[in-house]
């Protein structure tokens, strides 16, 4: 756990009902500075997380702090903090893209010339500038949502919260809307969640990731130490035969597993093994190309996660 | 990448408090309806009766001017008609009908001035009941049924909703775009009307004796606008489709007047029915002539608040019950068995119309 004056958010037992459905089930999680990915299948209860953690909904139970304020007796302070990119288009009809940046921004308490001046600003950064006159209406998807994110960050908030930010995006507005929110994160400070289903998406960008899967906290922790496998392993790409460095390595004791035809996977796990393994390749004949950690895909780290009998994973959690 | 752009930058201003919020969304409301054509051209149209109304001032004024009030009102007290300058006769008839100042011509200077602030009070309560009342209701339709439903429809309310502002300050937003058409299209005009008559009195003296009207014009118009932008407001957050506001709003004017219209009528039929069981019965006397009170009485000259009868149905229709409580605000109606059952439904329909509209724009928050 980190240290409660440096969580930017902070969910303790959160519970949420929709009538007889539990949509959040005694959730627990902090958000740390840097970018965070909320995970989880369709209606894992992602959305409805979000809206709680603005005080949005009514909660059963639990508390949400945010920057130490609870959103649902203190929303105005939240707000103030936190720009939100809904997962829903939401824009008013009539307005061109600037005036509705400059609106969300005078809505966030700029005054009006100073919120032109960020509203500009934020589009050009968000290259959406050259549709900027053009009613958000008739805007196509991915320069609604791109509008939508300037809407969002034109307050300079501390949070930005993103619901499916990359929904409707082409590829390469896909890597520059990722590469926008690393570097609000990383040059700016900002604390960015980011709720999506899109799995590449958050191993592309997130330090820390939750899985959530029917309502409940299957996963929590960094990015790479999730995706680290339990017993650690090393990848070798060589050039030259495989059969004969394979045994090579068992002769020194290390039972390597051949994955093509130049790529191995070996059970090494300190200074003395890696030393057997330089001397096994060398007696092999072979080029090494290539000596890194092996980590998992994180798609398998979560399909695994989210399978969890539920009582197995709130037990985990 | 272009020139100008800076890349992204922070910004450490200094925040207005929720208010400027409200500001925000009544002047963005405003210019988005204001591109609507029909609202340019009904709030045009809105000014277009003040031009007659301005004649009548002026046509007042002269009469005083040449001195010809004192002979209106020789004529108005023996019953002769004056109807031949319209609604001006009208009025005049009447308030000068009761004087007997032309008689006695014991301080004629209070006189005047007491008949000129009755009959510029009836001259603008007329203006606005009969034209400004029926146009505001048509421009609050064209605008009110789309600013909530409009927000529904597009799924804009966590626009709002994740700024640090309130249902109250949206409301609050809301309620002041519509405030601005009723001022342009009320409070202006008969602003100006006042004006327009000040400039064609002999003196301009006459702004000190009529300095209260400019008030009583904006009491009556806030009079006018609390209830209607309510419930217009009520029934925009009730649908996401701005098309069924707009008839229900629609529809409640004209059911009520036609409500109204029906009880004044029963009224009428069964005080008919009465009089001829009584001259049957030879208690009364067969006179052609007897009509009962609210049917003698045209709409204009009801408007102008020159009928004196007390109408006992008019709470039942916004546009009756608001007329009396106008009455009431330019002194004209000043028995509290006229004024007090309007101005209670009124109160009750605004209540009513603020908790639905509290109720629809909590409503996602409360989820």
């Amino acid at each position: 756990m980190i240290a409660a004056d440096d969580v930017p958010a902070r969910l303790e037992g959160i519970v949420k009902r929709y009538g007889r459905r539990t949509v959040l089930d005694r959730v627990t999680c902090d958000v740390p500075p840097g970018i965070t990915g909320l995970v989880g299948p369709n209606g894992a209860g992602k959305s409805t997380l979000v809206r709680a953690m603005l005080g949005l909904v009514r909660l059963a139970a639990g508390e949400v702090r945010i920057y130490g304020h609870d959103p649902t007796r203190n929303p105005r302070a939240v707000r103030q903090l936190v720009g939100v990119v809904p997962e829903d288009e939401c824009a008013i009809p009539g307005l061109a893209a600037v005036e509705m940046v400059r609106y969300a921004a005078r809505l966030s308490g700029l005054p009006g010339t100073e919120a032109l001046r960020r509203a500009h600003e934020v589009l050009d950064w968000c290259d959406a500038g050259q549709e900027r006159y053009r009613p958000v209406e008739t805007l196509s998807v991915g320069m609604r949502q791109k509008v939508a994110f300037a809407a969002a960050i034109v307050h300079d908030p501390r949070m930005v919260i993103l619901d499916e930010p990359t929904n409707g995006l082409d590829p390469i507005e896909r890597r520059a809307m990722l590469g926008r929110l690393t570097t609000l994160a990383h040059d700016h400070g900002k604390t960015v969640f980011v709720s999506t289903h899109v799995l590449p998406d958050v191993q592309a960008i997130c330090d820390r990731v939750i899985v959530l899967a029917a309502g409940r906290v299957r996963l929590e922790g960094r990015l790479d130490e999730l995706t680290r496998p339990v017993a650690p392993q090393l990848r070798l790409e060589i050039t030259g035969s495989v059969a004969a460095c394979l045994d090579r390595l068992a002769a020194v004791g290390i039972r390597g597993r051949r994955l093509d035809d130049d790529t191995l996977h070996l059970p090494v796990q300190d200074a003395a093994g890696l030393e057997r393994l330089w001397q096994a390749t060398r007696a092999a004949g072979v080029v090494v190309r290539a000596l890194t950690p092996v980590q998992e895909r994180f798609e398998d780290v979560f399909l695994r996660a989210i399978a969890q009998p539920q009582e197995a994973a709130h037990a985990a959690s | 990448m272009p020139l100008h752009d800076v890349g992204y930058r922070t910004w450490q201003g200094h925040r207005r408090g929720p208010w400027s919020a409200a500001v925000a969304i009544a002047t963005t409301g405003t210019k988005l309806a204001w591109t609507s054509r029909w609202l340019r051209r009904a709030v045009f149209f809105a000014w277009s009766p003040a031009l007659f109304f301005a004649a009548s001032f002026f046509a007042f004024e002269q009469a005083i001017d040449e001195g010809r009030i004192t002979s209106l009102q020789e004529r108005a007290a023996r019953g002769s008609n004056l109807d031949g300058i319209g609604l001006l006769g009208t009025i005049l008839a009447d308030t000068l009908g009761r004087s007997d100042a032309a008689q006695t011509h014991v301080d004629r200077d209070a006189e005047l001035v007491a008949t000129r602030r009755l009959v510029w009070s009836r001259l603008l309560l007329a203006f606005m009941r009969a034209p400004q009342a029926v146009l505001l209701a048509v421009v609050v339709g064209l605008v009110a049924p789309a600013l909530i439903s409009r927000d529904l429809r597009a799924k804009a309310w966590l626009v709002y909703f994740t700024r640090p502002l309130s249902g109250i300050h949206y409301i609050a937003g809301k309620i002041a775009v519509l405030a601005t058409v009723v001022a342009a299209v009320t409070v202006l005009p008969a602003l100006a009307l006042w004006f327009a008559g000040v400039l064609v009195s002999p003196s301009v003296w006459v702004v000190v004796e009529t300095w209260d009207l400019p008030l009583r014009i904006v009491a009556a118009s806030v009079a006018l606008a609390i209830p209607t932008v309510l419930v217009a407001l009520a029934y925009s957050s009730l649908t996401a489709e701005s098309r069924i506001a707009s008839f229900a709003w629609f529809a409640t004017w004209a059911a009520c007047w036609i409500a109204h219209s029906s009880l004044a009528t029963a009224d009428y039929v069964a005080a008919m029915d009465a009089h001829a069981t009584a001259v049957a019965d030879g208690l009364e006397s067969d006179d052609d002539d007897w009509r009962p009170p609210p049917r003698r009485v045209n709409w204009v000259a009801r408007a102008a608040g020159v009928d004196t009868t007390i109408d006992r149905w008019s709470w039942v229709s916004p546009y009756h019950a608001i007329g009396v409580i106008q009455a009431w605000i330019f002194g004209v109606e000043t028995r509290p068995e006229a004024y007090v059952p309007p101005l209670i439904a009124m109160i009750v329909v605004s209540l009513v119309s603020i908790v639905v509209l509290a109720w629809r724009v909590t409503a996602p928050l409360r989820a």
